[in-house]
């Protein structure tokens, strides 16, 4: 029992074990409630439900009326569980940023490489979600919804995702990273 | 149980595993592309192999049925994938490691990254029309799955992708270290 519960506190699991977790997760939600995983639609319904309240003539069309329309979607619920889930896992290993000093930038691989300013961090991640939860869209889905998801039923168009997604990442970090690839 | 309660106790344990493979650190994401730590790999193929295992067992028990199909659109599958990867080579996360990041309380995480995916899904909903019909259509092969379409048995299927990603990780687990011994 000791030592299942100092297992339960290490920061980092093996990678093995963490993903049988997710892999029962993914079973889980179809069994209980013939739902998939997926993190990349939530913010999309959550786009329709605000963007119809700011300017409702210019998100009505097609794709948030009936698409993604704008309604609280189980998906939803369980990105909100994720965030927790986050929450909970950095709190049994005492890893929490909330209130810390690096909490805006945090991480030494980034620092080395873009240099210390938040601002250029922050800017990356603005960016970079944007271009994710785009091409999210056109792909069907992220490494969750269509990845892990579809993988798991053997859709072909899970498998053709991973595949793009380690080619262009793996030429990604060759040009930002140069010599120290 | 609700279906919201439900999702809610899922998303907390997949929230705690993205959390305990180290998901949702920058250089976890990002090295994985440099092949200088598999962990993203790995995880990920281990999550899918006890995922179809227990998916397609319980289904020959007709205890589940499975939900819709995510459609095989060749082109989008492969245009979206390559896109994406390079949103993640640069920012260093995905959807759902953000949400469980902010959750940690990083701050690049809840503040630039969720606004950011936000913002990237209304840019999605309004120029849909003009851009997905027009992708999804190429090479287009709707929602099925392997085994359907080459008349396999699953659980044959889900042997060979097992063996083929034990021999993944064993080829590039060497290229790496041969690498390593290199630099």
């Amino acid at each position: 029992m000791k030592s299942i519960i100092a297992y339960i506190r290490k920061d980092e699991w093996s990678p093995y074990v963490a993903g049988v977790l997710l892999g029962v997760v993914g079973v889980l939600a179809v069994w209980l409630s013939n739902s998939l995983l997926g993190a990349s639609g939530a913010f999309e319904n959550l786009a329709g439900i605000i963007g119809k309240q700011i300017a409702p003539d210019l998100f009505n069309n097609m794709y948030f009326n009936y698409i993604m329309p704008p309604e609280i979607t189980w998906s939803m619920i369980l990105l909100v569980g994720v965030f927790f889930g986050g929450m909970l896992g950095a709190a049994t290993s005492g890893t929490l940023k909330w209130g810390k000093k690096d909490s805006a930038n945090s991480n030494t691989q980034w620092k080395s490489i873009f240099g210390q300013q938040t601002w250029k961090r922050w800017a990356v991640a603005f960016f970079g979600a944007i271009v994710l939860e785009y091409a999210a869209g056109i792909a069907g889905g992220c490494t969750s919804g269509l990845a892990i998801s579809g993988g798991m039923l053997l859709a072909p168009a899970a498998f053709l995702f991973i595949a793009g997604m380690f080619a262009s990442g793996i030429l990604t970090t060759m040009l930002i990273y140069r010599k120290r690839y | 149980m609700s279906e919201f309660m439900i999702a809610l106790f899922l998303g907390v344990f997949f929230g705690f595993a993205l959390n305990k493979a180290g998901l949702t650190k920058y250089h976890k994401i990002v090295n994985v592309f440099r092949l200088t730590d598999l962990t993203v790999l790995k995880f990920m193929m281990t999550a899918l192999i006890v995922s179809m295992s227990g998916l397609y067992l319980l289904r020959g028990l007709g205890l589940v049925t499975f939900p819709n199909v995510p459609p095989t659109y060749v082109a989008a599958n492969v245009i979206g994938g390559l896109i994406f990867g390079i949103g993640m080579a640069v920012s260093g996360f995905c959807p759902g490691t953000c949400a469980a990041g902010s959750g940690e309380g990083k701050l690049d995480y809840l503040i630039p990254g969720m606004l950011g995916f936000l913002v990237g899904a209304v840019i999605y909903g309004l120029t849909y029309p003009q851009v997905y019909p027009a992708i999804s259509a190429i090479a287009s092969v709707g929602n099925v799955v392997i085994p359907d379409l080459w008349k396999l048995s699953p659980f044959l299927a889900i042997a060979l992708f097992t063996v083929l990603s034990l021999f993944l990780f064993y080829l590039i687990d060497r290229a790496g270290l041969h690498r390593k011994g290199r630099g």
